[in-house]
C-alpha cells in the first residue's frame, strides 16, 4: 500500500512537470530572446545557454528609440481610468450591496453583459461616437474607453466585498450620530480596504493589457506598450528581438501585481461568483 | 443509498442555511451613491446601444458624408451572407473546442493539484502565470514559437520529420489559436475549480472513505458534483470571453489562412475598419451582444442561486 502510494506520488509529479514545462516555456523562452544578440537568436539549433546582453533594450530605451514614450501612455491611461472607476465603483458598489431596490437583478445582468460585452461590439459605437466628438487619437478618448469595462467590472468586485462587511458596524454608527456615508466613509471603506486595492488591481492589469482599444482610439503620440509591441510587425518581417523584449516588459509588472493580489485573484476572476 | 451521499445532502442543507445578508433599507443615500456610476455606465453601454441599433438601420458608411436610412439592408445582407455564417460557425469551432479541452485539463490539473502532498502553492503560482501574460504578447510569443525559419516549437517539430507552416496552412492554423487559447486560459479554470475543491468539507469525504469509497469514486460522487457551480462559472467566463478578444487573431493570422480563422469578433473588425462600413459592422455587432446578455442573464442566474 505505501508502496503504491509512493508511485502514485511519483507520477503525479511527473504529470505536474511536464504542466510545468508547457505553461512556462513559452515565457521563459521569450524572456531568454530577449536578452540575447540577433545572431544567438536566429541560430539553429535554439541556444539555451549564452552570454546575456541588453543590448535590444538599450536600443528601445536610448536614443531614437521613442519607447520611453509609450511607456508612459500606458502608465497615464491605465492609472487615470483605474481611479475614475474605483472611486465610482466604490459608492455604487456600496450602494448596490446595501440598498434593496427593485429590479436589481436587471441592474446585475446590465452591469455583467457591459463587462462581458464583446470588444470590437463596444468599439464600433464608441469609435462613431468619439469621431463626433473629437476624441479619436486623445488619452481621455482612452480612458474613456477603459472605464467601459473596468467600471463595471469595480462595481461588481466593490458589491461582493462590501456584502462582506457586516452591516451591524454600519447600525452602530449610525446610532451614534454618523450619517450614512459617514458610515461609508469611516466603517466600510477602512473594512473593505484590502478589496478595494485588489480592485485597482486588477483594474490597472485589464487595461495595461489592452491591445484593441488602444489600436483603434489611440493615435500618433498616445499609443500605449501593446500597441508598439503589434508596431513591430510590419511588411518588411517582424523584429523579433525588440517583439520579446516589449513582451517582458509588458508582463513583468503584470506578473508581481497578479501575485500580488493572488489572493484575491479567483475572486476577481470569476466576477465575485467564487470567493 | 450509501451513507456518504446522505452526508453530503446535510452538508449542503447546512451551508444553505447561513443566513444570507441583513440589508439596511434602501434609501437616498444609496440612490445618490450609485447614481454617477449609472450615468456614465449609460453612457458607455446604454448610449452607445442604441446608437448601434441605429446605426444597423443606415448605410453608414465612413466616407460618406451623413449616414442614409436603409432600413432592413443591413440585416438582410448579412443574413444571406456566407461570410456572417462562416464566421460564427469558425467562432462555434474556436469556442467549443477550446473550452471543451481547457475545461478537461483545467480540472485534471485542479484535482491533480488537490491531491499534491507538497509544494502546491509554488506549482500553482507558476502554473498561473500565462494568465497574466497580455493576449497580444501571447499571441507575438506563439508567432514566433511557430515561425517556420526561426521558431523553437518549429525547430522541435522538425526534428520529428513534419514540415511546418502551422500558421500559415488551413488546416492547422485553426488548432493553433486554439492551442494558444489553451495554454493562456486553462490556469483560469485550474485556479476557480481548485479554489472550489479546497473549500469541500472533509467530513463526507471521510465517511465516504469509511464506507470503502475508491479514490476515483471519491472524485466522481463528491469533489465533482461539489465543484459543478464553479466549473459551470468558469465556463461562463471563458465563453464570454472568447467573443470577447480578438487581439490573438489580430496579432498572428489575420483571419487567414483562407478565412479559416475568421471569427466573428475579428469579421466585425475587418468591416468596420477595412472596409468601413459601419451599418453592417453594428448589425454583426448586435448578433454578439445578444449572445453576451443571455450568457450574462444565465450567469447572474447562477450566481443568485449561490447566494441563496
Amino acid at each position: 500500500m505505501a508502496l503504491k502510494r509512493k508511485t502514485l506520488y511519483t507520477a503525479l509529479y511527473i504529470l505536474m512537470l511536464a504542466a510545468m514545462v508547457w505553461a512556462l516555456m513559452p515565457i521563459v523562452w521569450m524572456v531568454l530572446s530577449s536578452v540575447k544578440t540577433q545572431v544567438n537568436m536566429f541560430s539553429m539549433p535554439p541556444k539555451f545557454f549564452f552570454t546575456p546582453t541588453f543590448i535590444t533594450y538599450r536600443e528601445m530605451f536610448g536614443e531614437g528609440g521613442n519607447f520611453g514614450e509609450f511607456l508612459s501612455n500606458s502608465v497615464i491611461v491605465s492609472l487615470a481610468t483605474t481611479v475614475l472607476s474605483v472611486v465610482l465603483g466604490l459608492m455604487g458598489g456600496f450602494a448596490l450591496a446595501r440598498g434593496n431596490f427593485k429590479r436589481e437583478n436587471n441592474i446585475s445582468s446590465w452591469i455583467i453583459s457591459t463587462r462581458m460585452a464583446p470588444i470590437p461590439a463596444v468599439i464600433l459605437p464608441l469609435y462613431l461616437m468619439f469621431a463626433k466628438a473629437g476624441l479619436i487619437g486623445t488619452t481621455v478618448g482612452l480612458i474613456f474607453a477603459y472605464t467601459t469595462f473596468n467600471l463595471p467590472f469595480a462595481l461588481w468586485m466593490m458589491a461582493t466585498f462590501f456584502k462582506d462587511v457586516p452591516v451591524d458596524l454600519e447600525e452602530a454608527a449610525m446610532i451614534d450620530g454618523c450619517s450614512k456615508f459617514e458610515a461609508f466613509r469611516r466603517i466600510a471603506v477602512p473594512t473593505a480596504a484590502p478589496g478595494i486595492v485588489a480592485t485597482a488591481i486588477l483594474c490597472l492589469m485589464f487595461s495595461w493589457n489592452d491591445f484593441a482599444f488602444a489600436s483603434v482610439f489611440s493615435g500618433r503620440g498616445t499609443q500605449t506598450v501593446p500597441v508598439a509591441a503589434s508596431l513591430l510587425i510590419s511588411q518588411h518581417g517582424i523584429q523579433w528581438g525588440q517583439a520579446m523584449a516589449t513582451g517582458t516588459i509588458i508582463i513583468m509588472p503584470m506578473v508581481i501585481c497578479g501575485l500580488a493580489v493572488r489572493k484575491y485573484l479567483v475572486r476577481g476572476l470569476s466576477m465575485g461568483a467564487v470567493k | 443509498m450509501p451513507q456518504w451521499t446522505r452526508t453530503i445532502d446535510r452538508a449542503s442543507a447546512a451551508a444553505a442555511a447561513v443566513r444570507p445578508h441583513k440589508r439596511a433599507k434602501w434609501n437616498r443615500t444609496e440612490f445618490w451613491m450609485l447614481l454617477p456610476s449609472m450615468i456614465v455606465l449609460a453612457l458607455i453601454s446604454i448610449f452607445p446601444f442604441f446608437f448601434m441599433i441605429y446605426a444597423s438601420l443606415m448605410d453608414y458608411s465612413l466616407s460618406l458624408d451623413e449616414p442614409v436610412f436603409a432600413g432592413l439592408d443591413n440585416w438582410r445582407r448579412i443574413l444571406t451572407s456566407e461570410t456572417f455564417w462562416h464566421s460564427w460557425g469558425r467562432t462555434a469551432v474556436f469556442g467549443v473546442s477550446g473550452l471543451v479541452l481547457q475545461l478537461a485539463v483545467g480540472v485534471l490539473v485542479a484535482l491533480l493539484m488537490y491531491y499534491i502532498p507538497k509544494g502546491r502553492n509554488l506549482i500553482l503560482t507558476l502554473w498561473m502565470l500565462p494568465l497574466f501574460v497580455a493576449p497580444v504578447v501571447a499571441g507575438l510569443l506563439w508567432k514566433y514559437l511557430l515561425d517556420p525559419t526561426y521558431g523553437l516549437y518549429d525547430w522541435v517539430l522538425k526534428q520529428f520529420g513534419l514540415n511546418t507552416q502551422i500558421l500559415g496552412d488551413v488546416s492547422t492554423a485553426m488548432p493553433a489559436i486554439i492551442l494558444m487559447d489553451i495554454w493562456e486560459w486553462t490556469p483560469l479554470i485550474t485556479l476557480i475549480v481548485l479554489a472550489g475543491l479546497q473549500s469541500v468539507p472533509t467530513e463526507p469525504l471521510e465517511a465516504a472513505e469509511v464506507d470503502g469509497a475508491s479514490g476515483l469514486q471519491k472524485i466522481r460522487y463528491i469533489l465533482l458534483p461539489m465543484v459543478r457551480r464553479m466549473i459551470v462559472v468558469s465556463l461562463l467566463i471563458r465563453s464570454m470571453d472568447i467573443l470577447r478578444y480578438v487581439d490573438t487573431i489580430t496579432i498572428t493570422t489575420e483571419g487567414g489562412p483562407a478565412d479559416s480563422t475568421k471569427t466573428i469578433g475579428y469579421y466585425l473588425m475587418q468591416v468596420a475598419f477595412r472596409f468601413q462600413d459601419m451599418g453592417t459592422a453594428a448589425a454583426l455587432g448586435l448578433t454578439m451582444l445578444v449572445v453576451t446578455i443571455i450568457m450574462g442573464n444565465f450567469f447572474v442566474k447562477i450566481m443568485k442561486k449561490g447566494e441563496d
